[in-house]
């Protein structure tokens, strides 16, 4: 039940494949409460000390447990490697929830809102799969898409996250000041080995979406060689870009058919003017 | 809660209860470490919180049910040293875990200093959110001695208070971190003059009847103390083993429920139970409320008639300022003409549109934040942690 390593923890999933892993329980513990799910049996993670750190890999790539705590990837020495990660983690909630939270609970779960998901997908990192004697690499989006979803008996053990050494952003969007979820995230990443700009927005679709042709073309709008500015109206088109590649014009309506008889919903509009703030603001930050 | 399937199941020989088999309903049996205390926990459902399992099978109300989803932070407990929702913990995964609670704040009897400076700034309403509010100030505190406003604030931001708002918890923070400074600084002085006190007295003299550096060290005793704000009801308890091993550990009956017309509040034992002692902050509190009887001593004058003439000098009784009376010249002030054009005005030195061919410094644009305008402790462009008002808030376009 409280495995204290990773073969540990492998083996007892396999043994039991109805039994659901947990390391934070924030968000099991949640539908729990809200009686949306009985477990048939728990495997807690939180013992499995390997997985609560990260380590550096070849090829500058950083190799991050799944059991990292919110809390941690806070702190400045995480800062400062991956600074949008820790962005995302400082504002993911109350202290409370920061202290056990983790990151691989955070992808499992894959809450629409979840504040590190458009980060990994701004980065495109890889997250690994663990089944007993075996283990396979998935990119964390076609796991967020389902396009390659965790099978059975697997557990999320490791997330690869390259370093890029480069300013990263994330900034979110929430009805209060305080704790909260975003209604609109955007994580932007600048990567200059590969002259690119890569934004995902969050919270606005059930999976962060990468807004790929306004990348590009912002991208080309970069003097990469030099002082890396960019002229602020291609900032603010950048953002308008952004917000009407990720927002459909019938977001918020009742039906696909209102939305294409009369124009964008009134949520979609409000909806785009703050994803287009978020990302001309996360692009003037990063650019500085 | 209804009565557990499983339990009836055991006792309805017929099977006119649900058919639920432990299969459906997992439980578990583990040992928690409550405020230093083991505390046996038999047949849990594994889906229970740490919430619930302490207020409810433990009896140690303190932390409370808000929302359960973690938002209001009403529940918060430690974990293993960290500050944690106790309603998002799974119970059974917290086995073998330190588990601290609000009522180890305060297990030497009294209040403890967070308790009492929270009482005493008014930090308290309704009080539903409290106890959560006391654990989170000692978690800060535990981290961070001198902590600034801001940091208060960000570590309170998983607390919710709709009574009272925050000042008054934010006021407490800083007095206990002042308080505990000073004692600090005060044991520290102490052993300083100890230290010099011994140095001076040069050759070691034997103290008389020095005490025994250490009092003999009791055994932790096997029952969980009972706190001051516990609320029992002294009932007739049948002897103890009558009394059945479920009683007020599991879902069997209901909860508490003695099966002889009294409640337990809990696993405990009422013969060993201390008396109740009184709440400690009663003195602070008499002198809050019954500030002094009586009013200060002061003559009473009475308001001079009408048309009693007030020399320049008397001025009022009671310190208001000496008021120029009417008889007084009336000083015209000083005339001064308007200034010629391009005189500097007084105070803000005037520079001078600058010359032409001056190099034009452009407004930033929005979005960028000005010079030296980062919060402390956020790295250039980071998204500040809760609490932190930006710059740009004030005009989010």
């Amino acid at each position: 039940m409280l495995p204290a390593s990773l073969d540990e923890a492998v083996d007892a999933l396999a043994a039991a494949p109805a039994a659901v892993p947990v390391a934070g329980a924030t968000d099991l513990m949640e539908a729990v409460n809200a009686g949306r799910l009985r477990p048939a049996a728990l495997i807690g993670l939180g013992r499995i000390t390997e997985l609560r750190g990260w380590r550096y890999e070849d090829g500058g790539t950083a190799v991050l447990g799944a059991g990292l705590t919110h809390a941690r990837m806070d702190r400045p020495d995480f800062a400062a490697l991956i600074p949008a990660l820790a962005d995302a983690a400082r504002t993911a909630g109350p202290p409370q929830v920061r202290n056990v939270g983790t990151l691989g609970g955070n992808i499992v779960t894959a809450a629409p809102a979840g504040d590190t998901l458009p980060v990994l997908a701004a980065l495109e990192a890889t997250v690994t799969l663990a089944r007993a004697g075996a283990t396979r690499e998935v990119p964390v989006s076609h796991l967020l898409t389902g396009l390659d979803p965790v099978r059975p008996g697997e557990l999320l053990t490791w997330v690869r996250v390259p370093l890029l050494h480069a300013p990263q952003v994330f900034l979110k969007a929430t009805g209060r000041s305080g704790p909260a979820r975003a209604t609109a995230s955007v994580a932007l990443v600048l990567d200059p080995a590969r002259r690119a700009v890569r934004c995902a927005v969050g919270a606005v679709a059930p999976v962060p979406l990468r807004p790929l042709e306004a990348e590009a073309w912002v991208a080309g709008c970069i003097d990469w060689d030099g002082s890396r500015e960019i002229d602020p109206a291609a900032t603010a088109a950048f953002g308008e870009y952004v917000a009407a590649a990720c927002v459909p014009d019938g977001y918020g309506a009742e039906g696909a058919w209102e939305a294409v008889t009369e124009g964008p919903s009134a949520a979609s509009v409000r909806l785009r003017r703050t994803v287009s703030v978020l990302a001309r603001r996360a692009l003037g930050r990063a650019l500085k | 809660m209804s009565t557990d399937p499983i339990e009836t199941l055991d006792a309805d020989p017929l099977g006119l209860a649900p058919q639920v088999s432990r299969e459906l309903r997992p439980c578990a049996s583990y040992t928690l470490r409550v405020n230093g205390f083991e505390r046996p926990v038999t047949d849990a459902w594994i889906g229970e919180s740490l919430l619930y399992v302490l207020r409810e099978r433990l009896g140690l109300a303190g932390a409370k049910d808000g929302c359960e989803q973690g938002e209001c932070g009403a529940c918060s407990v430690q974990v293993d040293g960290q500050l944690v929702a106790g309603c998002l913990v799974p119970a059974a995964l917290a086995a073998d875990s330190e588990i601290n609670t609000v009522e180890g704040l305060s297990a030497a009897g009294g209040a403890s200093d967070v308790q009492q400076a929270l009482a005493e700034s008014g930090a308290v309403q309704c009080g539903y959110c409290t106890p959560g509010m006391a654990m989170a100030v000692h978690d800060l505190l535990q981290r961070n001695h001198r902590p600034t406003e801001v940091e208060a604030r960000q570590a309170l931001c998983g607390n919710l208070c709709r009574c009272t708002g925050y000042r008054g918890v934010l006021a407490a923070v800083q007095s206990i971190a002042d308080a505990r400074a000073l004692e600090a600084e005060e044991a520290e002085e102490a052993a300083l003059a100890e230290e010099t006190a011994a140095a001076a007295a040069e050759q070691p003299v034997e103290q008389p009847g020095a005490a025994p550096a250490e009092p003999p060290v009791e055994e932790p005793v096997a029952e969980p103390p009972v706190y001051t704000d516990a609320w029992i009801e002294h009932v007739p308890q049948p002897p103890a083993e009558e009394i059945p091993a479920t009683v007020g550990t599991g879902h069997g009956l209901p909860y508490g429920a003695d099966g002889q017309g009294g409640y337990d509040t809990g696993v405990y034992d009422t013969a060993v139970i201390p008396p109740v002692q009184g709440i400690p902050a009663q003195a602070a509190e008499d002198q809050v409320y019954f500030p002094q009887q009586g009013y200060p001593e002061q003559p009473y004058q009475a308001t001079p008639a009408h048309g009693t003439y007030l020399p320049p000098g008397a001025g009022y009784p009671d310190g208001y300022p000496q008021q120029p009376g009417y008889d007084g010249g009336y000083d015209a002030p000083v005339y001064e003409p308007t200034p010629a054009h391009g005189t500097p005005v007084h105070g803000a030195a005037f520079d001078g549109t600058p010359a032409h061919g001056t190099p034009y410094v452009p407004t930033p644009p929005h979005g960028v934040p000005a010079e030296g305008s980062a919060p402390a402790g956020v790295p250039y462009g980071a998204t500040p942690a809760h609490g932190i008002r930006l710059p740009e808030d004030d005009h989010a376009s």
